[in-house]
């Protein structure tokens, strides 16, 4: 057994390494990785936002894509039309998906297991199927291309055009939005959540309204699903109705699965190795959904919990 | 206008029976094995896209309505058996594994079949006038031959042995147990007969839609609808669902944008889950 | 000593279709009693809990909480008026340790959940976790999954996360179910420890327990009170008796 102190500083260093690797990366790796990185980046902070209400709370939704989509078009389409800035498009990619999520979630949560993630698909497919009508506004199914204008800190200005700055302010806000979720879930909060997803009617019993806890889990993990479709849109320059479609949830689902849901650090760690397993395996197979669905198929018969939720039963 | 409106009622009425089937197949699946078949339209696709492959070999369509459903089946009998056994109980875990089966399948659907969609030829070629325009006889057929599968299915649930079986573990699972019921066997050739459905549908929708590696995943979508509307469980709910919301759509698509139905059905279905999450025509 | 009324039914009802689960029922526990309830099965006893715990509710007839009517309030809202309870098939957080279960229940009076504090600044809720531990006995055990504890165990965690959302009324629904003979004097003895002058209504099908704990009786029959009286005025009951007998 470690000492505590040793268990407390444990988390501490190996976040501040893994930042400090990715960090570095730019440095002496060429454009590709920093791109594929900030993909990877942008799929894990979807990926830990599905587990926020999954991995913690048990609700199973299949329409966070509904969320993230949303988050896409909160930054393109104000940059694009109204002249707005790209801050107060990243801004918007997390209250207009979190607005969009209180709504949904206000009905959805009246619900429980399958019908509960029957709505939520239901809810993403309106979303989706009016994103590619009404074309004026989304572009549709071909979507919205749209160039950045710099970000204004204050201190600094922020060229999004260039791949290295954008990769630096994913890494930040990802990093940041890692650590504002662990918090939570490690606060009293998080334990209220815990406490519905192991027994409902226990939690109610001793005055927690379920409902409401579902509905603010709910409403963070729009918002959150939505920052990361807003971050997404500005490192491809590109937002699509497209996004919208449920089955891009099905990304949230396998990383978290693959890697460990309820554990943050399991759906990041599944978003890293698949990302990475489907771009190697791409020019061997030309079959990456084949490899997802295979691995996830295989997690969930032989380590249910995860690859991080399998390394600590060992552990044990 | 007279005859659009009659082409739209039978082609309505005609998919209806066939989103029918399709919509039977998942409810026997969740009736008794309490499973979200999220692979469901996948297999539906299966369905179409074997049949695509025995008329390049035969040329013969009635063949591979015989043929490519049983091969589906087979895969069906695979999954259960293989896959499904061991994580029946736990109703969330089975919706992401059949999605994770879904994805699978149309990928290698995508691979082998590619990305086209492609037509079959219709097998029946002749038309009958309808008012002033020509209606196909080989949709009249296929609806003959949805109807004439759901009075066969019927006849098996209600005068066979494994139908009685299937019915009495959808009653009360623990009793059937008790019975000396082989719970697990009939969990198996429900998942099968479910399978064989999606396909057989599958092959009767190629001639009317066309094959493509996706066609399952709007399907499914359509079959949730019906099965909720109609009612979990509830077989005879699902099938007066189908035809009405074909008809409905069909009919309405004639009035207004095909999206515009899409989202007012989809919004109906979120109200019909909110207030009756039993179904119409659930008790 | 019992004082004033806590809890009044008056004329409570509750039918599933057409059956009369509740039927009129009406009674009045006083603070600081402790009130079995007993009646054969199907006599509408755990209904009647689920009543006043606000998971059903009732077709007609009010519900009075300290003079305050709860009839139509919800589940949560009721335990915050200080009612808890324990059910007749354990109910626990299955997954988390028995301290996980104890905290979840010790913070549940806290009115506002900052998403970014540190449980361990709670000094207050993990001084009452502590000592709801200790009260229980299963401190040496809090570490462990509460899945893994005896069945006992587990009945007893249920009654120390009812008491640590600190209740007025406790209602228990057969605490003792399932439990050997050893095993049931065992938690009687433990639940002694644990109360404080708690007001209790017990449903409870073992005579002995119920004999030896309760201050009165009421009996339940197909949903209405039978009866009601200390227990020698219960046992001396010639209707009760009939019920009882099946005579």
């Amino acid at each position: 057994m470690l000492p505590d102190k040793w268990k407390a500083a444990a988390f501490p260093l190996a976040f501040v390494l893994v930042a400090a690797v990715l960090a570095a990366v730019p440095f002496f790796e060429d454009l590709f990785y920093q791109t594929f990185l900030t993909e990877v980046l942008v799929w894990a902070l979807f990926a830990i936002s599905f587990d926020l209400i999954f991995g913690y709370v048990g609700l199973l939704s299949f329409g966070q894509a509904l969320f993230f989509g949303l988050g896409g078009y909160a930054v393109a389409i104000p940059t694009l039309k109204l002249g707005m800035g790209t801050g107060s498009g990243l801004l918007l990619s997390v209250a207009v998906p979190a607005a969009f999520a209180a709504f949904v979630g206000f009905f959805s949560v009246r619900l429980t297991g399958i019908h509960f993630v029957i709505i939520t698909i239901i809810f993403a497919l309106i979303g989706s199927t009016v994103g590619e009508t009404w074309t004026s506004l989304t572009g549709g199914a071909d979507g919205l291309v749209f160039m950045p204008p710099p970000l204004d800190l204050g201190i600094a200005q922020l060229d999004l055009m260039d791949i290295r700055t954008t990769y630096y302010l994913v890494l930040a806000i990802v990093a940041i939005s890692y650590l504002f979720l662990r918090r939570m879930v490690r606060s009293p909060l998080g334990k209220v959540f815990v406490a519905i997803r192991e027994n409902e009617e226990r939690a109610r019993l001793i005055g927690y309204d379920v409902r409401r806890y579902k509905l603010l889990a709910f409403v963070i993990a729009g918002g959150l699903s939505g920052l990361a479709g807003g971050l997404y849109t500005l490192s491809l320059k590109y937002a699509s109705a497209t996004f919208l479609h449920w089955s891009v949830s099905g990304h949230a689902v396998v990383y978290a699965i693959v890697g460990g849901a309820g554990t943050l650090v399991g759906p990041v760690l599944g978003a890293g190795l698949i990302m990475a397993l489907e771009h190697y395996l791409v020019n061997l197979l030309q079959a990456t959904d084949l490899v997802v669905g295979a691995v996830l198929v295989s997690t969930l018969l032989l380590a249910p919990m995860g690859i991080v939720g399998f390394l600590r039963g060992r552990r044990k | 206008m007279a005859s659009n409106l009659a082409v739209a009622v039978l082609n309505g009425i005609v998919w209806g029976l066939i989103m029918a089937l399709i919509a039977l197949g998942l409810n026997l699946i969740f009736g008794l094995l309490h499973i979200i078949n999220m692979a469901h339209g996948a297999l539906y696709m299966l369905g179409a896209v074997f049949s695509w492959y025995v008329i390049e070999l035969t040329g013969n369509y009635w063949l591979a309505l015989c043929v490519a459903p049983l091969a589906v089946g087979l895969i069906g009998l695979a999954l259960e058996r293989g896959l499904l056994r061991t994580i029946e109980d736990k109703p969330l875990v089975t919706i992401i594994c059949t999605f994770g089966i879904m994805l699978v399948l149309q990928q290698l659907a995508l691979t082998y079949f590619g990305g086209t969609a492609r037509r079959i030829a219709l097998p029946i070629p002749g038309r009958f006038p309808l008012f002033d325009l020509q209606y196909p006889v080989m949709r009249i057929v296929i609806a003959a031959i949805s109807a004439a599968v759901m009075v066969a299915l019927w006849l098996f649930l209600n005068r066979t042995r494994y139908g009685l079986w299937m019915r009495a573990v959808v009653q009360d699972r623990e009793m059937a147990v008790a019975l000396g019921i082989p719970v697990h066997k009939v969990y198996m050739w429900t998942f099968v007969l479910g399978s064989v459905l999606a396909a057989f549908s599958g092959v009767l929708a190629a001639p009317i839609v066309s094959v493509d590696f996706m066609m399952g995943r709007e399907i499914l979508i359509m079959a949730f609808i019906i099965v909720i509307v109609g009612g979990m469980g509830n077989l005879w709910g699902s099938v007066i669902t189908a035809v009405v919301i074909s008809l409905i759509h069909g009919v309405g698509s004639i009035f207004v944008v095909p999206s515009t139905a899409t989202v007012f059905s989809l919004g109906f279905m979120i109200l019909v889950l909110l207030v009756r999450p039993q179904g119409l025509f659930g008790e | 000593m019992p004082g004033d009324a806590i809890l009044v039914l008056e004329k409570v009802c509750r039918n599933f279709g057409g059956l009369m689960a509740v039927n009129f029922a009406s009674l009045s526990v006083r603070k600081g009693e402790l009130r079995a309830l007993i009646g054969p099965n199907g006599a509408g006893k755990t209904t009647l809990l689920n009543l006043i715990t606000g998971i059903h509710a009732a077709t007609a007839g009010r519900i009075l909480f300290k003079g305050e009517d709860i009839t139509r309030l919800t589940p949560d809202r009721i335990s915050h008026k200080g009612i808890s309870r324990t059910l007749q098939i354990t109910s626990l957080f299955s997954g988390l340790t028995v301290y996980e279960n104890i905290w979840a229940a010790a913070q549940s009076r806290k009115r506002f959940f900052n998403p970014l504090a540190r449980p361990e600044a709670w000094t207050d809720v993990r001084e009452k976790t502590g000592r709801m531990l200790e009260l229980t006995g299963l401190a040496d055990k809090a570490g462990a999954v509460c899945s893994e504890l005896s069945y006992g165990d587990q009945r007893i965690l249920e009654m120390g996360i009812a008491l640590s959302t600190d209740p007025e009324l406790l209602l228990l629904d057969e605490p003792t179910a399932g439990l050997s003979t050893q095993e049931s004097m065992a938690l009687v003895k433990r639940m002694r420890a644990m109360l404080r002058g708690q007001t209790i209504v017990l449903v409870e099908h073992d005579m002995g327990v119920v004999m030896e704990l309760s201050d009165r009786l009421t009996v339940l029959h197909y949903g209405e009170v039978l009866a009601e009286g200390t227990p020698a005025e219960i046992m001396a009951n010639d209707e009760v008796r009939k019920v009882y007998l099946g005579k």
